[in-house]
Formats: C-alpha cells, structure tokens, sequence
C-alpha cells in the first residue's frame, strides 16, 4: 500500500515532467505576418503621409484654421488656437515618426533582402530616402528642434533632441545623395509608388522641387546655403507644368477616398466655413478662384465667418464642392509652388534664370488652371493692377506671400510654413485667441511624460516650448 | 477526502428513547448542515468521564441509564442532551459566530476559519440569491470587505470586481472566478473604444452567466497567501463559489420573482424652462437667435428654429412667439407647415425612460441516496431594460450527479448550460448611439420626446428634431432617439457550457486522489447595426467569439493525525491548464445597399479583411502545499507552486511562488476571560507571478488594406520583447480577529501590503523611436490597506433579534516606479482632452487635463473675465481611487420576519464628468440660465445688465469683478473652462438594499402538504441616493468595468428596483 502511495503521488510530478515539450512554440501570432515585403511597407507610408497633410480633421490637421481659410461654426477652440483640447501636436507627431517614418525606415532595411536587382535596390532606397526627407522636413519645421539622430531606434527608448539647423544641412545632404542615386534605366518600386508610379524622371523632378522649397525655406536663416541649394535644384529641373504635380490619386469608394470628403461631406457635419479674411482677399482681388475654391452663401453670393467667432453655417461659404469629393487628389508638392519659389529666387537675386514676372505669372495660372479656370481667367487676373507683378502693393515678400497662399488654399501647412516665412498676408486676430498666431507647435505632450530630460533640454535651447517661439528659419 | 467543520446553523435534536444500563452508545458529532465536527469533547453529566471525537466527529461512550451528556467543541454553544434507549446518537451543534463556518478555500479545500492564517470571507449563497438581480456581481457590494465593486447602469453591463486595488497598470485587475474548483472565464468583449467612452455597447462579464440560485456559497480569498495554490491566476484575489450540492431525499425548491424598476431622477438631468435650442444670437433673423427664412411663401420671413443646433442657448421662450419648429417640416406631422408658440417641451427626455421589468423563475431538484446524488435546475430570467426595446432573456440549466462505484471511489458529472440572448443593449460613451450623450450634452429644451416618438412611429423614419437645416431635412448630428432604438440596435447570444467529469479515490482513511478534466466553453455572437438614414454611414458589424478553457487536475491530499496534537494536511497537484481564445471581426463598408438587410454581402464598397484573433496558450503547474495545526491553536501553512508558461520566453517561462502562513488563536490561552469569547491573529507573506500577455515576444506588422493591388502593411506601434520576465507580487498580511461577550461582538481586522514589480507593461516610449511602446518588465505597484468586519447582535432574545455587519477598505495605491525617466504611463486619452494615468509616485489611474491657473489658491481670472487655462492638459486634476469604501448592514428578526437594509458606502474618489463638460456650455440645466448678481436674466447681453461674473481672483490676488457674457454658449461649460472645473466627488451614500422576508410559520406549513417551507419576500434596491456630490448623475456610474474608472459621459441614470418574491420548498 505504502508503494501504491508513493507511485501515485509522484503521478503529480511525471505528469509535468512528461510536458516538457516546447510550451513556448506555440505562443506565436497565427494571424499576423512576422515579415512582409518591403514595398508594402512603402506603400502605406506614402498614403499615411499624403493622408496626413491632405487631412482636415479636427484632431489632427488644423493648419487650415491656422491660415484662416476656414474657420469653425460652432466648436471654435482650434480656430482660436486651442492646441490641447485635441492634442493637435501629439497627433501630427505620432503620425509622422510612428506612421510615417518607422514604415519607411523599415522598408529601407527589408530592401537589400527582398530585391535582389542591386540598381533597382537603389532606385527603392533613394526614393525611400527622398520621402523620408519630405517627412523630416515637416517635422522640422513645424517643432524646431527634435529627435533625429538618435531617432527611430526602439533601443534608445528616450532620444535626444537635435539642433533644428543641424538637421536641416543633413537632410540637404541627404536629399542630394539620393537624387544622384536615381537611375532612370533601373526598375524600383514601380506601382507600389502610389504618386508616381515608379516614374524615375518624375522623381528626379519631384526631388529637385523639394530640394527648391527646402533652400529657399532657409533664405532669411542662412542666405548663402540656400542661394547654392535653390540654384542647383534649379539647374537640376524642376517642375515645368501641373502634369508634374506630386500628387495621390484618391479613388470614389472607400477605404481610399479623401480624407476630406470623409470629414466634410460623409461625416454629414457642418463644422466648416471660410473666413472674411479669405474671401474678401478673394474678392477685393476679383479672384476667378473664388468660385472654384468656396460655394455661394445664403445670398447666392461669397462671404466668409470671423475666424474663431461663432458663425451660422447656411450664412457663409463653405469649401467648394470639388475639393470635398471622393476622389479629388492629394497634393503634397505642385508647380505653381515651384514657380513662387523661383519668382523669390529671382528677387534674392540668386541665378535661376528667368524674371520674377514671369515665374510670378507661371505661379498664378498653373494654380487658376489646377482648380479649373482657363488661361483667359489667369490672364484677366493677371492684368489687374492689384494682382500685377509690376502694380501689385508691397514688396516682393508681400506679393509673393499674398498670392501663394491664395495659391496654397487646401495645402494649410505648406501655407502655415510659407506664411511664417514671407509674414504676408497680415492675419488679424481671431475672435477669443487663446495665444497670438503659431508660429511653431509645442511638443507632442507624451514627450513631457515620457521623455522628460530630453524635452525640458530642447525646449530651453529653442527659447521655450510655446507656440510664440520662433524657429531658427524663421527670421521676421 | 475527510469532511471537515461545520457552518452557519440550527440546532437540530435527535430522538431519545428508553435506554439500558451502562452501554456502549456510538454517534457522530455534525453541525447544522450535516458536516462532521472533528474533536468535540462529549462528557456525561455529573461525571467527569468523556471521549473526545475523532476527526469525523465519530464518538463512542460508555452510558449509565438515562444519562444526559454534554456535548462541546471549539466554536460551537456547548449542547445537552438527553440520551435515549437508541445505540447510536447523532449530535447536532449550532455554530456560536462564525468561527466554525467551514470555509472553502484554494482548490475547493475545507478548514474552519479557526485554521485560517489569512484573510478570507465568506457568504451565504442565500445572501446572494435573495436579492433576485439578474447578476449576482452586484449583490456582492458591501458585503465584504477588501472587495470593491463598480457597476454600470447600462442593462446587463459589465461589473467590476476587484479585490485589493489595481496592481497591474495595463492588464487584467478582475478577482478570478473559480466554481466548485474550476476557473469560470469572467472576460468581457468590451472594445478599446468603448472603454474609453467612444462608444459601443458593455456586453458584461463573463462572469454573470453563473446562476446565482445555484450557488451555496462564496469565499473571497484576498491576499496572495489564501490564493498562491492557483497560480498567477490568483494574483488579483479569487472568489470561489460552491454550488449547491444534492443530499439524501428529494428537495425541490421553487423561486419565482418579478421586480419593476424605475429611473431614479435624483441621477438624470434637469432641464431648464426658460431658453429653448441654439448657440447664441449669431443667426440669421433680427434678434439673431432664430433662423429667418420665408417658410409658408408670404413673403415674409418667418422664423424658424436652428434645428442644426444641439444646445439650449437660444431664444427665449415666449408663448406670443410663434416659430416654424422641426416638425413644420414633417410632412406626417399635425404641425407640419406650422409656426408654433415658442415653448419649452411639455415632455422632456425624463419621459423617455420607460419601466423596467424583470421576471426571475428557477426551479431545483435535488435527490439521492447511498450509491449517489444529484441535482438539477433551471432558471429562467427575463430583463426589460428602462430604455425602449431592450431585453435580456437567459436561460440556465444546471445539473450534477455523484455515483459512488464502491466505498472509496466515487464519480461526478457537472454540466452547466447558459444560453443568454440580448437586444438593444444600451449604447455607451460620447455615441450616436448612446441618448444620454443627446440628452445630458447635446439638446434643444424645445423639443418633446414624445411627439419625437409619434414621428417615428408615424413614418418609421428617422424624422429628427436634429435636421442640417429646414431647405435639407437630412440628420446632422443626433439620430431621432426613437428611431436610433428601434433600428440602430444590436443583438448578441451567448452559449456556453461549463463542466467537468471527476473520479475521487479515497485511498485510505488519510489519503484521497482526485482526477479531474473540467470545460469552461462558449460561443457568442454580437451583432451591430446602423440603419440607412442614420447620421452614420449605415453599416452591419458582426462579431463571433469563442472561448475555451480546458483544465486537468489532479490532486492527492492527505489529512492525518500525527500525534495526538498536531494535525497535519498535506497536498500536492498538478494543473494543466489550456487556453484558445478565437474571434472574428467583419463589418460592411461604406454604408448598406438595401434598408434593413443586415447582411455582409450587402456591402456598398467591397470589405475590409475581417479581424481575426486566434489566441492558443498553456500553463503547466505543480504545486504543494502543507498545513500543522497545533491543537486548535497554531496553525503553520506553507505552500508553493511552480508554473511554466507558454506565453514567456523559452528559458523564462519557469516560475515559482512560495507562500507561508501562521495562525494562534491566543484566547485560548486565557480561557478563563469570560469578556473575550475567541482571540487570532495571523501573518502571512507570499510571492506570485504572472505571465505575459499573449505574443508579446515576437514582432509582427499590422496588414492594411492593398490599394489597387499594392499591398500595404505597417510596423506595429508596440515592440515584442523575447526577453521579457514573469512579473512578481511580493505580499504580506497581518490579522487580528477578536470576539466578545459570548460572541456578540467581533472584528476581524487586517493590514496588507503588496507590491507587483516587473510588471510586463507595453512601457510608452518617446513616438520619436517610431513605435508608441515596448514591451518590458518595468514599473512596480504598490497597495497598502486595511480591511474591516465588524459584526455584532445587540440585541437578542427568543423571538426578536438584531444583528449588524459592518464592512470597511481603505486603500492606498501608489505606482512606485516607471520605466527609467518615465515620469508617467498614459493609460488611455479620452474625449475633452483628458486622460488617466499611472504618474510617478501618484495613485493609479489620475486623471490629467487642463487646470485653472491658481493665484493664492484661487482659480485666476485673466483680463477677458474668462478662467486663465494652464499650457498644457497635462497637469494632474483628479484621482479617481476612493479614501474608503463601506458596507453596513442591518438584521432585524422577528419570529417569522425578517428586514434587513444594505447601506453601501464610497467616501472620496474624484470622476471627470464629460456631460457637465459640454452639457453646462451647451444651456441644458437651470444653472446656465436664471438671474445673475444683479437680478437680471444672466443671458441677457452685458449691455441689458447680462453676464456672470465668475467666482476667482485676478492676476493681482484681489475678486474678480469683470462681467463676462452668458449671452453664447460656452460659459459654464468646456468652452472658457479648465478641465479641472468638471472633476467632481464621487462619494455616495446607498440605502442599497432593502429586504422584507416572511416565512411561513412550520406549523402551518406542515399542515400544507408537500410544502416544507414558504418565504414571502419583499426586496428594493438602489431606492435611495441618500448622498452625493455629483449633480444629475450616479457618481457609481461607470462606462465598462475595467482599469479606466473616473470618467462620465453619456451616464445612464440608477435605475430603484422593487421585487416580489416567492419561494416554495417542498
């Protein structure tokens, strides 16, 4: 009896013992890929980007507020610069290092494995690379100082801010090292590239303009890095016509529809009117815009709310039926920008050839023909002595600022960053401003709760971490 | 395996008769269930002569004729009686307190509290049952200390059951549930976003599928020493529930209840009565709070109501007043086409709320005889909810049979079944879906519910007072409330099976085996709809869920006398615990085709991929664990399991958790106290470990939908970690239970404390790195706390008694450490810009948001007369963590009746009320209108004598005296305000329930065959909030049980039960 016991006792211990076989393998996710090719990688990234920008969400892309295009109805805390009620910094940061950048960056390091043509691997990563400057520079100049050479690395869970400038000259290089990267006669991404379809001289193009917009960004900072950058880029070939527009596709159903559509119009919501800043401008200017850009008000005519006031929705008009359909097409860089920025060019007297007139005039009726006006609309706009290059009040920042960000309606951060620079037009105050106009976002607030030292030490080497703080480009 | 004490009890007297000289009577000593009391001291009277019992309470004596004994034992009234001419006696003794309550313990083991060395109570099965509520979760509040429950409003919701305090920061802090031995899944299917109050529906917990009628009774083991036998299952305390089991004979006992409830308005809004919907004066007529548009084709413009416009900041009511209103454009409308006067509703939302009725049928057979048992019920409960066409229908079947193959091994089966079906489950959160978000933040005061609700059933359309503007009778924003219940609701069924077969060899008198293969297994579905004129894009949304849980056991326990002194028990076993958790996820895209077809072909846009969830994991554990009880006296317990699981690292996935106990019951060594009837105290300390959270150790990227044949796919904003760590809780606890002047007074009072340190947490990261968070065993937890009982009977005599119970828990929760620099671990954002937080040295859970700016310690009011905002919303404005929680209750009988009255008690516990938020800037209640400090109406303009100033100081420390306008929405609520201004106390005081129970005398129920008993009972709960500081809500309201607590939006309100119960037992 005493053995029975024994045996059966030890039964407690030779069950588990007879367990041992490999618990752990099985503690793998059947219904999630471990790894995917890089292209999908890339493919998300590059509509996660466009789709940012593109955004009007209140949550997360305000910069149309920001510049007074629009303006909101009744719940008017991000039109009188309320950034914290919707943790608008934390959602632009989050989008673009997490959503944006790691996809990239990650397809970067899956390339050499998964393609296995050595110029086409490349082509990928220059294009790869180009994008990722596109992003950075957004980051940069929208905080100032943030974490880049340390970012982007999960083993340093807590990275240390960078110098913004420093940045800056390292994203030029970049930039230059991956447009001569590019190779015409090699295959790369092809269809996974959602803007170009994989067309090299497009890219070539499309990098060339961003390389343009990023020298000229730091005209007023560093005059003689941007006179060398925005000539070479010019020299390079830039975008000749709207045909060369960077530019996604967005389709008529969803899941990849506008993500505007999806906040103004499938949304049902009436959140959004354009302000009397906007339109009068428009008016006063006999703008042949207008009526592409807004719809008619009550009184079958164009007006517009005070910016952060509350404002009854029939009154006003409301953005234009075209821009808030389906699939009206994300833009992230156009040619009407590129002439803008080579009118200033001209005017900082760096050689890019040309006149300013002309690359003034190119500027305005790419952008009347982009939103559908004929060259007729351009040349009678043109003709007005408030509008002509030669009669127009103001210096060249003036005319040229006021006229890009007519141009730049729908683009609210490259208005919001073109503003900061060029200062015109004036923005009047909103109704009840929580602070004066931003000229930069604070800090993502998780940066304070999670990366405290980091943080605090950026902060004070920028001047504070205030919306009032002006960043190392912006001068004036 | 040896039966052990007894429990609560009658005395029961056994038969005497004529008796011979000087013979050998044998008995048994038993407690008013009929379990054997061990040890009891049995003397014959006026003779000091006397046997002891053995351990199955067997005795036997030699028995001069007639003789009386005494019969006496540790925690029970000493009995005499007369002995008989029968040869074998069997002794009843009733239990003095509750020390001899057999308490079931881990792994369904038997001591007396007596041997207890930790903290552990127990409750009465009838104490549950009674209250007839559909879950039994919620008739657990009050009633025991440590334990603290939170529960929803919401029909069928989820309860939170937490013992102890949090002490994971991100995971699972719900006590396990363990029935008749075997773990009972208590998950809930509630979504991130529903937690988080953006809606979707509280499906409850798992748990509440547990038939409350079949429960004997339940132990809550709190500290980590009562429950270190189950792992880290135990981690956050176990409730272990015994079912009822068969005895010898046929019982049948029947219930029948029916309980009607209606809102409690002291928890739902006030309306006020002067200024019906809009935003301000900035439209379109002359006044510029109407719309003014030539509506009947006079020429003139007439005006109309911003019906686009969900706020009450609008014109002022005026009878001469007539306006064209939502349902001048209804062409089914007796008003259509028609101004009327310019009024508040005759019916408010209030009328929107309809009574609730519950029905509640069981019935149990139980039966058996020497070669077995068995048992079989069925209960039948049906809830209507008090919002309009929702129910809940369940049906529970419940049997168990033991046959006993010989002497010594014997087999049980148990089998439950619940099949649960539910409908229009309320909508939570800030939702379309949920109409207290509409009715406490979004709402004109002009518009009447009912005739919203003869609009709707008038047309069967979505005829909304919310239309986007008179020229376009679409929705904007609020769906008709009518229609959103009778059409946008959802529908779910739930099967499960629960069950296990066990074989029981009793080897030798000392040693028992028990093998065991147990099934917890369900099904469920859940269906959501969004009907074809909604404000949402329609949409059809599916979910299908299983779950099963496989555990085999096997448990060899020897019990024996090792000297005459010491008792020893002893254990060992092993748990093979198997896990698959599967779901699917699949919803239509981009809005139906056809109306009411519910269906995912009838997609508009081709479908996302489902959602799938496939879930397999596995713990292996053994464990051992002995017990020496010193006469009655010490008690030394020690314990240790070692668990190895699938879900760690290979190389990590072994832990082990040793635990160790004493008890001394002191009072026995001054037994001649005559004040001090039972003296304890215990300490333990013990050590649990946790596993991982499923796939944690690999990386895997999140599949996106392709465009145009490109695939898409992302990184996974979490980093796996392959070299994570078990998390450990080291705890320890000390006890004192005392009872005086005959048992009549006690405590039982006791301190813990516990710490769970590498925690494995998703720790955030700077986003910069590319990812939200990492994987890590970071962070440590502690919750440091005392523990109160009070019981006593001040008064009793032959046919009166009165009998108190007090409950009290404090605790004291602090997140003593992040990761590295960490200063604080988001837990979740919320709408209003707020978040809860486990922050650096604080209470878990704090809320942060925007504050006032403080000067003097007075909110500062800057230079526009408007409250001056901090920066950032990220200051720390609230802890939702209660200073204490109580439950007092009191007993009165009298002969056959009984009343008894629950007060439940929370003291302290802040909560961020998004519905004051929005609802007192959008002129809901009467505080937003009314006269201001100079007598005028505070909405007139400042420049008729208007506008409010607003209580603080300025920049300078002296009162704020600027007038600001109150003339636009936005005031009193989020629009000029810190999120600070809506932290509110969540403290209450509950009469929670309210028993009246009358029970047939015997003798007439003797005279009734076959009845052998008939209760008549009288139950209310919740009828009275007799405190709080929260205005218009429930500070009890909740939004899904869980670890996100403190925050409001769309609060149901409490809804006053009255039940009438019957219950017959034949």
């Amino acid at each position: 009896m005493k053995k029975l016991s024994i045996i059966i006792l030890s039964l407690p211990l030779l069950l588990t013992v007879s367990c041992r076989r490999n618990l752990t393998d099985i503690n793998v996710d059947p219904k999630k890929a471990g790894i995917v090719p890089s292209n999908s990688l890339f493919t998300n990234a590059e509509r996660v980007l466009v789709n940012t920008t593109t955004s009007s969400n209140v949550n997360l892309n305000i910069y149309r507020l920001i510049v007074q295009y629009w303006t909101e109805t009744t719940y008017t805390d991000e039109s009188n610069y309320d950034l914290n009620t919707r943790s608008i910094p934390r959602g632009i940061w989050n989008a673009m290092y997490r959503d944006v950048l790691e996809d990239f960056e990650r397809a970067k390091t899956l390339i050499p494995t998964d393609v296995l043509d050595p110029k086409a691997q490349a082509n990928d990563l220059a294009m790869t690379e180009i994008m990722e400057v596109y992003t950075w520079y957004y980051l940069v100049t929208t905080y100032g100082n943030i974490p880049y050479s340390q970012a982007l690395d999960i083993n340093n869970p807590f990275p240390a801010y960078d110098d913004a400038a420093t940045i800056y000259n390292d994203l030029l290089a970049r930039l230059d090292a991956a447009i001569g990267k590019l190779d015409a006669n090699a295959s790369n991404w092809g269809s996974a590239d959602v803007i170009y379809g994989g067309d090299i001289p497009s890219w070539k193009k499309f990098a060339n303009s961003l390389k343009l917009k990023m020298g000229m960004t730091i005209a007023d900072a560093n005059v003689t890095k941007a006179k060398s950058t925005v000539e070479s880029a010019a020299a390079a070939g830039v975008f000749t016509s709207n045909a060369d527009n960077a530019v996604y596709d967005y389709t008529a159903n969803p899941p990849n529809t506008n993500p505007v559509w999806v906040d103004l119009v499938q949304s049902g919501r009436k959140d959004f009117v354009t302000t009397n800043t906007f339109v009068n401008q428009l008016t006063t200017l006999n703008d042949p815009r207008l009526s592409l850009f807004l719809t008619q008000d009550a009184n079958s005519t164009y007006s517009g709310g005070k910016p952060g006031a509350s404002n009854n929705y029939a009154t006003f008009s409301k953005p234009a039926v075209k821009l808030t359909s389906p699939d009206f097409p994300g833009d992230i860089l156009d040619y009407s920008e590129v002439e803008f920025l080579l009118a200033e060019a001209v005017e900082r007297g760096f050689n890019v050839g040309g006149t300013a007139q002309t690359h003034y005039n190119n500027a305005v009726t790419a952008s009347i023909k982009y939103w559908g006006g004929s060259d007729a609309d351009a040349v009678a706009y043109l003709a007005q002595p408030s509008v002509n290059y030669t009669t127009a009040t103001g210096t060249y920042k003036q005319k040229i600022g006021m006229q890009k960000w007519i141009a730049l309606y729908n683009r609210g951060w490259d208005a919001w960053i073109e503003w900061r620079r060029l200062d015109y037009p004036a923005l009047p105050a909103p109704d009840a401003p929580l602070t004066a106009t931003p000229v930069r976002y604070t800090y993502s607030v998780d940066e304070q709760n999670v990366n405290f030292d980091n943080y605090t030490a950026a902060a004070s080497a920028i001047g504070g971490d205030k919306v009032t703080t002006k960043l190392w480009f912006d001068k004036f | 395996m040896r039966k052990m004490l007894s429990l609560l009890a009658v005395l029961v007297l056994c038969t005497a008769m004529a008796v011979a000289q000087n013979r050998t009577v044998s008995g048994q000593v038993k407690d008013a269930k009929g379990d054997p009391i061990p040890f009891a001291t049995i003397k014959i009277k006026g003779n000091n002569a006397g046997v002891a019992a053995d351990a199955n309470g067997n005795f036997k004596i030699e028995l001069p004729a007639n003789a009386s004994i005494t019969v006496s034992a540790v925690g029970f009234e000493t009995t005499e009686l007369k002995v008989g001419s029968s040869n074998s006696l069997s002794v009843s003794l009733q239990s003095s307190g509750a020390l001899n309550e057999v308490v079931v313990t881990a792994l369904g083991i038997k001591r007396t509290r007596n041997s207890l060395p930790f903290a552990a109570q127990q409750i009465n099965g009838e104490d549950i049952s009674k209250t007839r509520t559909s879950n039994f979760l919620n008739s657990l509040s009050g009633k025991v200390s440590g334990l603290e429950i939170r529960q929803t409003n919401t029909m069928g919701g989820s309860v939170n059951v937490v013992v102890r305090g949090t002490k994971s920061l991100l995971y699972n802090n719900q006590a396990l549930f363990v029935v008749d031995g075997i773990p009972y899944n208590n998950s809930n299917t509630n979504t991130t976003d529903q937690v988080t109050g953006r809606g979707g529906y509280d499906y409850g917990n798992a748990a509440s599928d547990i038939n409350p009628d079949d429960i004997e009774s339940m132990t809550v083991l709190k500290g980590a020493a009562a429950s270190a036998l189950y792992g880290s299952r135990g981690n956050n305390g176990v409730i272990l529930i015994t079912t009822k089991k068969a005895k010898k004979g046929l019982g049948i006992t029947i219930n029948s209840g029916i309980t009607v409830g209606k809102y409690d308005p002291k928890t739902f809004v006030k309306y006020q009565k002067e200024y019906g919907g809009g935003y301000g004066q900035y439209y379109e007529d002359p006044t510029g709070f109407f719309l003014y548009r030539d509506i009947n084709g006079d020429g003139v413009k007439d005006l109309v109501t911003p019906t686009s416009e969900d706020a009450s900041y609008g014109g002022k009511f005026d009878p001469n007043l007539m306006v064209y209103q939502w349902d001048a454009f209804d062409p089914s409308s007796p008003y259509y086409g028609k101004a009327r006067p310019w009024v508040g509703a005759s019916n408010d939302p209030t009328k929107f709320f309809e009574t609730a009725l519950n029905t509640n049928n069981s019935v149990f057979i139980t039966g058996g005889s020497d070669k077995g048992t068995y048992k079989l019920g069925y209960t039948r409960t049906d809830d209507k909810g008090i919002l309009p066409n929702s129910r809940i229908s369940k049906n529970m079947a419940n049997f168990q049979a033991t046959y006993n193959i010989t002497d010594k091994l014997s087999a049980t089966g148990m089998l439950n079944y619940n099949g649960i079906t539910g409908k229009g489950r309320f909508g939570t959160g800030y939702n379309d879906k949920n109409m207290m978000t509409n009715f406490r933040q979004w709402w004109e005061t002009n518009v009447d519910v009912k005739e919203q609700k003869d609009a709707y059933f008038r047309t069967g359309k979505n005829v909304t007072w919310n239309w986007a503007d008179p020229s376009d009778l679409t929705p904007i924003y609020w769906d008709n409330v009518y229609f959103s219940r009778y059409e946008n609701y959802e529908s779910d069924a739930r099967n499960r099976y629960f069950g296990n077969v066990m074989l029981n060899y009793k080897v030798l008198p000392w040693l028992n085996l028990m093998g065991r293969v147990s099934v917890d297994n369900y099904d469920e579905l859940q269906e959501e709809r969004q009907a074809v004129g909604s404000v949402a894009t329609s949409f059809y949304k599916r979910f299908n869920h299983t779950f099963n849980e496989t555990n085999f056991d096997f448990l060899a326990t020897v019990d024996k006398e090792i000297t005459k002194d010491i008792n020893f028990k002893g254990l060992l076993g092993t748990n093979i615990r198997k896990i698959h958790n599967q779901s699917i996820l699949a919803s239509t895209n981009g809005g139906l085709i056809v109306p009411k077809v519910y269906a995912l072909s009838n997609s508009l846009s081709p479908l996302d991929a489902p959602t799938e969830v496939n879930q397999i994991g596995e713990v292996d554990g053994v464990f051992a664990g002995a017990t020496f009880v010193w006469r009655d006296m010490v008690t030394l317990d020690g314990t240790i399991r070692r668990d190895a699981s699938s879900t760690l690292p290979k190389g990590n996935n072994v832990y082990y958790y040793p635990s160790g106990s004493i008890g001394f019951v002191f009072s026995q060594l001054v037994p001649t106290a005559t004040w001090l009837s039972y003296g304890k105290i215990r300490a333990n300390y013990a050590q649990v470990g946790s596993d991982a959270p499923f796939y944690s150790t690999t990386d895997v990227y999140d599949a996106v939908t392709p465009i145009n044949g490109n695939p898409q796919a992302s990184v996974n904003g979490t980093k796996n970690n392959s070299s994570l760590r078990p998390e450990r809780t080291k705890s320890t606890e000390v006890g004192l239970e005392m009872q005086f002047i005959k048992n009549r007074l006690g405590f039982d009072v006791t301190y813990y404390d516990a710490k769970t340190f590498d925690q494995i947490i998703p720790v955030a990261v700077s986003t910069a790195t590319g990812f939200n968070s990492k994987f890590l065993n970071a962070g440590t937890m502690q919750n440091k706390g005392v523990e109160l009982s009070l019981y006593g009977t001040p008064v009793k005599t032959k046919d009166f008694s009165w009998t108190l119970n007090l409950n009290w828990t404090r605790n004291r929760n602090k997140v003593l450490t992040l990761f590295q620099g960490s200063q604080n671990l988001q837990l979740a954002t919320f709408q209003g810009g707020i978040s809860l937080n486990a922050s650096l040295n604080q209470p878990f859970g704090t809320i942060r948001g925007s504050n006032f700016v403080y000067t003097n310690g007075q909110p500062t009011v800057g230079a526009n007369g408007r409250y001056k905002i901090t920066n950032t919303a990220n200051e720390v404005i609230g802890n939702p963590n209660p200073d204490w929680i109580a439950g007092l209750n009191n007993t009165l009988k009298y002969k056959n009746w009984t009343l008894s009255w629950l007060l439940d008690m929370r003291q302290g516990g802040q909560l961020f009320s998004l519905d004051l938020y929005y609802g007192l800037a959008t002129g809901i209640t009467p505080e937003t209108s009314g006269l201001n400090d100079l007598g005028n109406p505070s909405r007139n303009t400042i420049a008729n004598g208007g506008g409010i100033i607003l209580p603080g100081v300025t920049e300078d420390g002296k009162a704020n005296t600027i007038r600001v306008s109150n003339t636009n929405f936005g005031q009193y609520g989020y629009r000029y305000s810190p999120n600070a201004r809506f932290i509110y106390d969540a403290s209450f005081i509950k009469l929670r329930e309210v028993l009246l129970t009358y029970s047939v005398p015997s003798n007439i129920v003797s005279k009734l065959a076959p009845f052998k008993g008939i209760d008549f009972s009288l139950i209310g709960r919740n009828l009275w909030i007799i405190h709080k500081n929260l205005p218009y809500a429930d500070p009890e309201e909740t939004i899904s049980s869980g670890n996100l607590q403190g925050y409001q939006s769309g609060a149901y309100p409490s809804v006053r039960t009255v039940t009438f119960n019957v219950k017959l037992n034949f």
